[in-house]
């Protein structure tokens, strides 16, 4: 009678919230405890990182508003406004953040099979992957939001009371986001087929987040601290004086992080408890939103998709056309590989940031305030175009890290297809070669040609610079293939995974060391030539000896690092067509 | 026709595949049979050049895999016990993109892709991404991959899982029909209704060695059973799994 008065309630309540959140904790402890010691060393990197960037946002935001606490009657308002600006700020990254989120938590995430045909109810359902989404899409923004609740405090002298409360305001802040994320997403699916709606929000999120970056670097930041322009800023802030928003969470979270910090009472605890408030209703709206929703949204994520601008006539024939040109294996290969990445949202998505990155980089050239004496001007000119080899060789190193890197490991589980088949597996390393080699030479060249341009260099800088460029290009794509062939992730699901493997920090730290070395061996040949041509003085044979032996040297070096890599690749090519290749194989 | 002579694979201590050496002739449909981790994938996948032999030879056609790996895979299909595709093509373009790698010209390609997905019932999916493809359908998908090129051999790795009955008997009547047009048949299995119905030959492999092979009659005088006895009684005979079932028996008792 007792057991069966338990095994009704069981049914009745279903397992808890905390047991649905179980296998998650428990992969993340296995994860940590099994780790290999490579991963490790990787994790203790990566919060080093962590904690740099805190300490990094720390210094940023302490020092801004120790800047605008100068400025005599305004100081605090500006250091409202800019905390408004910066929860707002995070405010449309959370919830972007947790639309996609959401997404996968509610509806794409495999073992979501398994909790909805288990007997599960959906309250309990519903709670446990909220808090899921909740914490997954909003630890970036504490990682970025405590340091900076720390600066105002410190800036503004606040009570001890202020660094416990400060930061626990966050959770009230981040729950309206994700709850609205979680509607809406809930919404959307019933309306699209989830993977495109993922696809969209990806989309939207990456629009969103390069134009974010635009203009924020547009808005020429740098000039707050020039005393002439930061008086007509600080007076336009001022001008905005009223709230901005009052109807916005990150308005009233605002209001009570200041409230805290300059100790007063006031209205804070109003606008505290319409944060929590608002935070549990909406919270519970969700709730009740998805239980209406879930079972339809979730069966119509279950259906397939048409692919639908990559099947286009006109699409094939173009691509067809263009590969046309090419040996046979590579043709194949490239064509695959072009119709998987337009296909994929989170691979071709990419393209739109890497263009705004290009956009900011080329116009920091274009501002950079080299107005003064003709002679130190075209001195500096001429150091800052050299050091910008040094600089666009870290963006190619960097962007062959998400694209050449995972090239090899995103033939993932399929890879037995290449292994079986009749050809020679060193035409696919050459074929993800050459196509990973072309769009980067493009990119480094138009970094160096542009930026080139509008320092207006001396002649030897101009195709000094453009070449060093390309051959460091060859190096860079050489070395990331090959180290993405030699340490694979073929059962990586995303290229973001594999592209922060230990792999790919071997990569980037081997590819800087290439930059690195000619950047150096390079300085000496045009320190001389540079004080010649300004000098207007020849060389002597000795300094032409120096200038062509350090040019040669860097050569060879360029040279080394891609013959050797190439080699290595092709081995560790050779090596799958008869290994086994753990997870790639089936 | 395939050959394998004394094939062996270790993984550190533990011998897989232990002095294999085997042949099948063409037009012969050979099922090699045997208890989880007996070696039967290991054994595939070193046939077909997925896996390195620690020792031994494969020859595939009369070619030597490890010499002439081109020609040896350019003559063979291959369909894995988990056939993973590329997810965003669609299961027309997959069969193009195999096709194109077995050298097959385009247009041929192109009649036998239509031909393979209507006899595989996927003309209706020919243009869905095969991430929306069930288990089974991705198992025809590979079948139909595999067949692209009409190869000389085809090895199945267990090539029911996944299949609804009637995907089953089409890939039976298939098996039948390639090993009476010379093609030569190798396929593991669980099932020992598929190779007692389909394969002229079983092989029998446990704990990495090939215990015992023949026709059905051939092994039942192995392993002393009964003439009438069926594959089942023949195989837990054979891998001594009798005392196993004694045990389970006694325990449901």
């Amino acid at each position: 009678m007792i057991l069966r008065t338990a095994a009704s309630t069981e049914r009745l309540t279903g397992p808890p919230v905390t047991y649905l959140l179980r296998p998650r904790f428990q992969a993340a402890r296995n994860r940590y405890q099994r780790a290999p010691v490579a991963t490790r060393w990787q994790r203790l990197l990566l919060a080093a990182l962590a904690v740099a960037f805190a300490v990094g946002v720390f210094v940023f935001f302490y020092r801004v508003l120790l800047h605008f606490l100068t400025v005599p009657d305004f100081g605090p308002i500006l250091t409202y406004k800019l905390l408004a600006m910066v929860l707002l700020t995070f405010l449309s990254v959370l919830l972007f953040s947790n639309l996609i989120t959401a997404l996968s938590t509610f509806f794409l995430a495999a073992e979501l099979e398994r909790f909805v045909a288990a007997p599960v109810p959906l309250r309990n359902l519903f709670h446990a992957r909220f808090v899921e989404t909740l914490i997954e899409s909003s630890w970036m923004v504490f990682l970025f939001a405590v340091p900076a609740f720390l600066a105002y405090g410190l800036a503004h002298e606040a009570p001890p009371w202020f660094y416990l409360w400060a930061p626990l305001t966050l959770v009230p802040f981040a729950i309206v986001p994700a709850a609205v994320g979680v509607m809406l997403t809930a919404v959307l699916v019933n309306v699209f087929p989830a993977r495109q709606a993922r696809d969209l929000m990806v989309l939207a999120a990456i629009v969103a987040g390069a134009i974010l970056y635009l203009s924020l670097r547009l808005l020429e930041p740098e000039r707050l601290v020039r005393p002439e322009e930061f008086h007509n800023f600080a007076q336009y802030l001022v001008a905005m004086r009223t709230p901005t928003a009052t109807y916005l969470p990150s308005t009233w979270a605002a209001e009570v992080v200041h409230g805290l910090a300059v100790g007063e009472v006031g209205h804070t605890p109003f606008w505290a408890a319409l944060l929590l408030v608002t935070a549990a209703g909406s919270w519970l709206a969700s709730a009740r939103v998805t239980a209406a929703l879930f079972r339809s949204g979730y069966s119509k994520s279950q259906e397939g998709r048409k692919a639908r601008l990559t099947q286009q006539r006109l699409w094939t024939a173009a691509l067809g056309l263009s590969l046309a040109p090419l040996p046979r294996v590579m043709r194949l290969w490239v064509g695959k590989d072009t119709r998987t990445f337009f296909r994929d949202a989170s691979q071709w998505s990419q393209l739109i940031l890497l263009l705004a990155l290009v956009v900011v980089y080329v116009y920091n050239f274009r501002v950079l305030p080299l107005g003064g004496m003709p002679l130190v001007t075209f001195y500096f000119r001429n150091v800052i175009s050299f050091l910008n080899i040094l600089l666009a060789g870290f963006v190619v190193a960097s962007v062959a890290q998400r694209f050449v890197f995972p090239a090899i490991s995103l033939e993932g589980r399929a890879f037995w297809i290449a292994q079986t088949a009749p050809i020679d597996l060193r035409h696919l390393w050459w074929s993800k070669f050459w196509v990973s080699l072309v769009p980067l030479l493009v990119l480094g060249e138009v970094l160096i040609l542009l930026t080139n341009h509008y320092l207006r260099v001396m002649p030897f800088m101009r195709w000094l610079a453009p070449l060093t460029m390309a051959a460091l290009t060859v190096a860079i794509v050489a070395v990331s293939l090959a180290a993405g062939t030699r340490y694979p992730r073929f059962d990586a699901d995303q290229a973001s995974k594999i592209a922060t493997s230990a792999g790919a920090l071997i990569s980037m730290i081997l590819c800087m060391s290439v930059v690195g070395g000619v950047v150096v061996l390079q300085a000496w040949p045009t320190y001389v030539l540079f004080f010649s041509y300004l000098q207007d003085i020849p060389l002597d044979p000795g300094q032409w000896f120096s200038v062509v032996g350090s040019l040669v040297a860097s050569a060879l070096v360029v040279a080394g690092a891609t013959f050797e890599a190439i080699r290595r690749g092709l081995r560790a090519m050779d090596e799958f067509s008869t290994r086994s290749a753990s997870a790639a194989l089936p | 026709m395939i050959e394998l002579l004394d094939l062996t694979k270790r993984f550190g201590a533990l011998t897989a595949v232990h002095n294999l050496s085997l042949t099948v002739l063409p037009g012969e449909i050979f099922a090699c049979l045997g208890p989880n981790g007996a070696g039967k994938t290991t054994t595939i996948k070193m046939m077909m050049g997925l896996l390195r032999p620690t020792a031994g030879q494969v020859r595939l056609g009369g070619f030597d895999l490890a010499r002439e790996p081109e020609s040896a895979k350019r003559i063979c299909g291959f369909v894995p016990d988990r056939p993973f595709l590329y997810d965003k093509l669609t299961g027309a373009e997959m069969l193009d993109f195999v096709a194109g790698l077995y050298g097959v010209p385009p247009a041929q390609a192109r009649e036998r892709r239509a031909a393979l997905l209507e006899l595989f019932d996927l003309e209706d999916w020919a243009d869905e991404l095969t991430e929306s493809y069930s288990h089974g359908m991705k198992q025809r998908l590979a079948l139909a991959a595999a067949l692209i090129h009409e190869p000389r051999i085809l090895v199945l790795d267990e090539p029911m899982v996944g299949l609804d009955p009637r995907g089953a008997r089409l890939l039976k009547q298939l098996v039948r029909q390639w090993a009476g047009r010379g093609v030569t048949v190798f396929l593991s299995t669980h099932s020992l209704e598929v190779a007692e119905e389909l394969a002229d030959r079983i092989g029998i492999i446990d704990q990495g060695r090939l215990i015992a092979v023949g026709t059905l009659p051939e092994l039942q005088r192995m392993a002393g059973t009964p003439a009438h006895a069926d594959l089942e009684a023949v195989f837990l005979r054979l891998t001594a799994a009798e005392e196993t079932t004694d045990v389970v028996v006694r325990a449901h008792a």
